[in-house]
């Protein structure tokens, strides 16, 4: 049996599988205590835990420490070198700015200075930080001057961060928010992970628990331990490995639209995968490396407040509280469907007394205005989808084979999920003019989601055969490379690194590998080739276990 | 987050499956490094800075600023579409207010590329900012008058060539001395043909010059002429091999240098052109100019290796070049006396060399003297690849003088030529005529 728990900010679901059978749901209020949340979430399901061989949690519990700040004080030591002036990505007043710069191709060109270390390192010891994050411009070429930093600390520092271990990406700013979130929330981590396992024990549970990363894959809780802030923003994650999981066609491309009460979030599964956003997701208004699914969220929803503006009827994007029939003020989409008696949970009567007055403003009787209503958010829910295919069309691309032969995404259905799906699905299907399926237990599609996600990891290769070095940041990985390496040669060693490593990352045992970017350049120095510069990228694709997918 | 000043956009096509060959300077790796740095530096995080996609330039496009001998898709590959497009893209996000200035990060580059196209010169195929230059007077009739600032280190003879008869486009190139360097020309003597005499400019300048002495002759000579031009739109042709590690050229210019070079010409839009020390200038150059383009700060943007001591401008040189700029100022003041006398038609010989290709190619031109419109002209060209061709063009704005005469010259073509073309600019009609 698996058990998916997604926590999310009013409601905690709760889903235990077994192959492919979905044996219990539960949805229960979200409290202030996640744990006893879970506790609670698990205990409404009704199952006998013995059989339990797998827990897997979708939680906000990073997210919101990182948005709401509830972390303790983190400090950090940055070398940057020559370049953009760092003074802006100073996150915090305990930001120690050092000497140090190494270039493009990791070679050292100013040297990190032991005493000024030695020195910031006792001005974070003496503010009592216990968390450190510590960066440097290209570590992900060379890593020794994070390295040589983290060794002068030495034991002082119970959590301490290297910014080339968060991502193998180059982006130095990005890097220094990573690292820094990454330390902060790492103790927040740490007591939560150790108090479910607890509370896990305690039911008689005794499984390995996995994590939610906003990927869209699951890592082990050793690995989110270390590495805790790729479970940010796993809430759209979750939803549309979700979506993927119950889809009954999860071959060619397929637009999922998310529609909740607020929001409708917009993604994208391309033959049973999920798109990535490229550079990594933002968070708190800061970017950061963090590999996440390309989502956009977009003002729609079944709460949607409707409203009028110069004549004109709008729909959203705000939300101001629930809709007129379940005790609300102001009238919304899901008021349409209770007057039409679609909704049954809603009081028609005082959709009728909200709609009202604005269709008598509008000169439009009831059915005219409901009518409206609907063709308005789902035109805000068109127009959005096509601005994100769109952009995720207009991606740039830097060979000619990719100029002259695009890949142009474009969906061919949609997979419509959330609470007012089904009541939307005919309208959507007439707007987008594609078929448009509701999966079945869509209500508890994010718990399933997390439950059914395979494990995920990706690591970097970067080998100068000049320089003869291999680099892998992720791994914390250096190897000498011999002046003839190949690409093949190359990979092997990074698919061998990869399998070596599967615990640290947080893999299972059968976890699949493949190769999503390759380049190779000669190094050409005064007419004549002086060594290869070849990049690498392995992955685990986000996907749904096999147990399930039937594949 | 850092916020930019202005709104930049960056058009960045490395191709990197595209050489001319395994060794050859222009090659798969070139901008690799550029990459890696300005990713690193997360430039396109910078609120405000944005990166799009290139385009594909059509035959069309090519065939406003060129005769392609024996046609387009003979002297081109597609990574010339897609760098000539790229510069199109760049073009259009300006025109069109998406963003105030863009950068068009591409190769291969173009600025040897002359009207005629027999082959390629300086690793030049076709001019990517003479394509530009002219989609964008196309598209765009608002744009009457475009300057083209040329710092690559290098003779820009080919945009040179394409615009020596329009007067309105100025075409300025600083570069080191053509005793000295590739092409060998680019002298002050050579101010532009009879209807536009005045109109290009060439600052050859001293090897060894550093940033004071190319910062002084943008100060003191490109930007008044700029002020007094009053350009509708301004193209830097930012080559980059002025840079201290070049390792085919001799000056000694900075990022630093070529940052505040963008912040005081303020260009519309830049396009990349040479620049071959891809590991030591290219990454901090390019940085240097995106961020001068955007309004930001880019004064700790400094090359990891810089003795600014090792780099200072002999007196000698700062002299030389003083008394340089305040020649070509005083010739660009008296332009209206450059005009020759009046004659129906001016006739010039010359020989091109493709050094690219190892074609040799002589050039017979006639131009129509005019002072109602730029004047119509036709080139003669037979080079040792035994093609023999009449090029024509009927320039924007051209009098009906000038149209009858150009049309004349295309039914009547007085030789043995395999093909005959003409560009007829207002209607933006290319014909090619096989013989």
């Amino acid at each position: 049996m698996i058990l998916g728990i997604d926590i999310g900010g009013t409601h905690t679901d709760a889903v235990c599988l077994s192959g492919r059978d979905i044996l219990s749901t539960a949805k229960t209020p979200t409290g202030d205590d996640l744990v006893s949340s879970i506790m609670e979430a698990l205990g409404s399901l009704g199952i006998k835990y013995s059989g339990v061989k797998r827990v897997v949690l979708s939680t906000t519990l990073s997210t919101n420490a990182i948005v709401e700040k509830k972390y303790a004080k983190t400090g950090m030591i940055v070398s940057a070198g020559p370049g953009i002036y760092p003074g802006r990505y100073f996150l915090t007043d305990s930001f120690h700015l050092v000497q140090g710069a190494i270039d493009h191709r990791g070679r050292e060109y100013v040297p990190i200075d032991q005493q000024e270390v030695l020195k910031a390192s006792r001005h974070l010891k003496e503010s009592g930080i216990e968390g450190v994050g510590i960066v440097s411009k290209f570590s992900v070429r060379n890593p020794a001057h994070e390295s040589f930093i983290a060794s002068l600390l030495k034991d002082d520092f119970p959590f301490v961060c290297q910014g080339h271990t968060m991502s193998g990406s180059l982006n130095f700013p990005r890097r220094i928010n990573t690292t820094y979130f990454n330390v902060a929330v790492m103790p927040v981590q740490e007591r939560f992970v150790s108090s479910v396992q607890k509370a896990l024990a305690h039911l008689g549970v005794n499984a390995p628990l996995f994590f939610l990363k906003a990927d869209g894959g699951t890592y082990a809780s050793s690995a989110a331990n270390r590495l805790p802030v790729e479970t940010i923003l796993s809430g759209p994650a979750a939803s549309m490995m979700g979506a993927l999981a119950l889809t009954k066609r999860p071959e060619g491309t397929a637009l999922v639209l998310d529609v909740g009460g607020t929001t409708t979030d917009i993604g994208i599964l391309l033959d049973g995968r999920p798109i990535l956003e490229p550079k990594g997701v933002d968070i708190d208004g800061r970017k950061t490396l963090v590999r996440g699914l390309k989502v956009v969220s977009v003002g729609a929803g079944g709460d949607s407040c409707v409203w009028e503006q110069d004549g004109e009827l709008r729909v959203g994007p705000a939300r101001s509280g629930p809709p007129a029939c379940m005790g609300g003020v102001v009238p919304t989409p899901m008021d349409v469907f209770a007057v039409r008696g679609e909704f049954e949970e809603g009081d028609a009567g005082k959709s009728v007394d909200a709609l009202s007055p604005l269709g008598d403003h509008l000169g439009m009787d009831i059915p005219q205005l409901n009518a409206k209503i609907l063709s308005t958010i789902v035109e805000n829910i068109r127009k959005a989808a096509k601005e994100f295919v769109d952009e995720v069309n207009s991606h740039p691309v830097y060979t000619i084979h990719e100029m002259l032969h695009p890949d142009i995404v474009q969906p061919q259905r949609v997979i419509l999920i959330g609470g007012p799906a089904r009541l939307l699905k005919p309208y959507i299907e007439a707007s987008l003019k594609m078929e448009c399926e509701v999966p079945e237990h869509a209500m508890v599609a994010n718990a399933l989601g997390a439950a059914l996600a395979r494990t995920t990891a990706q690591i970097t290769l970067v080998a100068d055969t000049q320089l003869r070095r291999i680099v892998c940041p992720e791994l914390h990985m250096e190897k000498e490379a011999k002046q003839t390496l190949s690409m093949d040669e190359l990979k092997a060693f990074g698919f061998a690194a990869i399998r070596e490593n599967a615990s640290l990352l947080g893999l299972s045992d059968n976890a699949e590998f493949s190769v999503i970017e390759e380049q190779s350049f000669n190094m050409v120095r005064g007419f004549s080739t002086v060594g290869k510069n070849m990049r690498l990228k392995i992955q685990t694709r986000p996907g749904i276990l096999h147990e399930w997918s039937g594949k | 987050m850092i916020k930019a000043k202005k709104r930049t956009g960056l058009i960045f096509f490395p191709a990197y499956d595209w050489e001319i060959t395994p060794t050859h300077p222009e090659r798969k790796e070139r901008l690799l490094y550029t990459q890696d740095q300005v990713l690193e530096e997360g430039i396109l995080d910078i609120e405000g800075i944005r990166e799009f996609k290139a385009g594909l330039a059509e035959d069309h496009d090519i065939n406003r600023a060129h005769f392609c001998v024996p046609d387009v898709g003979s002297r081109i590959t597609p990574s010339h579409n897609v760098s000539a497009g790229g510069c199109i893209e760049a073009a259009r996000l300006v025109l069109d207010g998406v963003v105030d200035n863009a950068f068009a990060l591409v190769r291969p580059p173009g600025h040897h590329a002359m009207r005629v196209v027999q082959g390629a010169r300086g690793f030049c195929n076709i001019n990517i900012e003479a394509v530009m230059a002219e989609w964008v007077r196309s598209h765009y009739p608002r744009i009457k008058k475009i300057a083209i600032v040329d710092t690559d280190c290098h003779h820009g003879d080919g945009t040179q060539d394409i615009y020596w008869h329009d007067p309105d486009v100025l075409y300025i190139s600083i570069h080191q001395d053509g005793r000295t360097l590739y092409p060998g020309s680019g002298f002050p003597a050579e101010y532009g043909g009879p209807n536009a005499a005045g109109l290009t400019l060439n600052i050859p300048l001293p090897p060894k010059t550093s940033d004071e002495g190319i910062l002084y002759a943008v100060e003191n000579l490109v930007m008044p002429v700029l002020d007094d031009f009053k350009p509708d739109l301004i193209i830097n042709s930012a080559g980059q091999d002025n840079h201290y590690t070049d390792p085919i050229t001799n000056m000694s210019f900075t990022a630093g240098g070529y940052a505040r070079l963008n912040e005081m010409l303020g260009p519309d839009i830049c396009v990349l052109e040479g620049g071959y020390s891809i590991e030591g200038a290219l990454p901090y150059v390019n940085t240097g100019i995106i961020l001068a383009l955007a309004g930001v700060d880019y004064s700790y943007v400094r090359e990891p290796d810089l003795d600014p001591v090792k780099l200072k401008q002999d007196p000698r040189i700062t002299d030389y070049i003083k008394a340089l700029c305040e020649q070509i100022l005083t010739l660009w003041k008296t332009r209206a006396g450059l005009r020759p006398e009046r004659r129906p038609f001016i006739e010039r010989f010359r020989s091109i060399f493709y050094d690219t290709d190892g074609i040799s190619e002589n050039q017979q031109e006639v131009l129509r003297y005019c002072t109602a419109c730029p004047g119509t002209f036709k080139i003669d060209s037979a080079a040792t690849t035994g093609y023999h061709i009449l090029g024509i063009h009927v320039p924007r704005h051209a009098c009906n003088a000038c149209r009858d005469q150009g049309m004349s010259w295309l039914d009547n073509p007085a030789g043995s030529y395999h093909a005959v073309y003409m560009q007829d600019m207002d209607q933006d009609q290319y014909i090619l005529r096989k013989l």
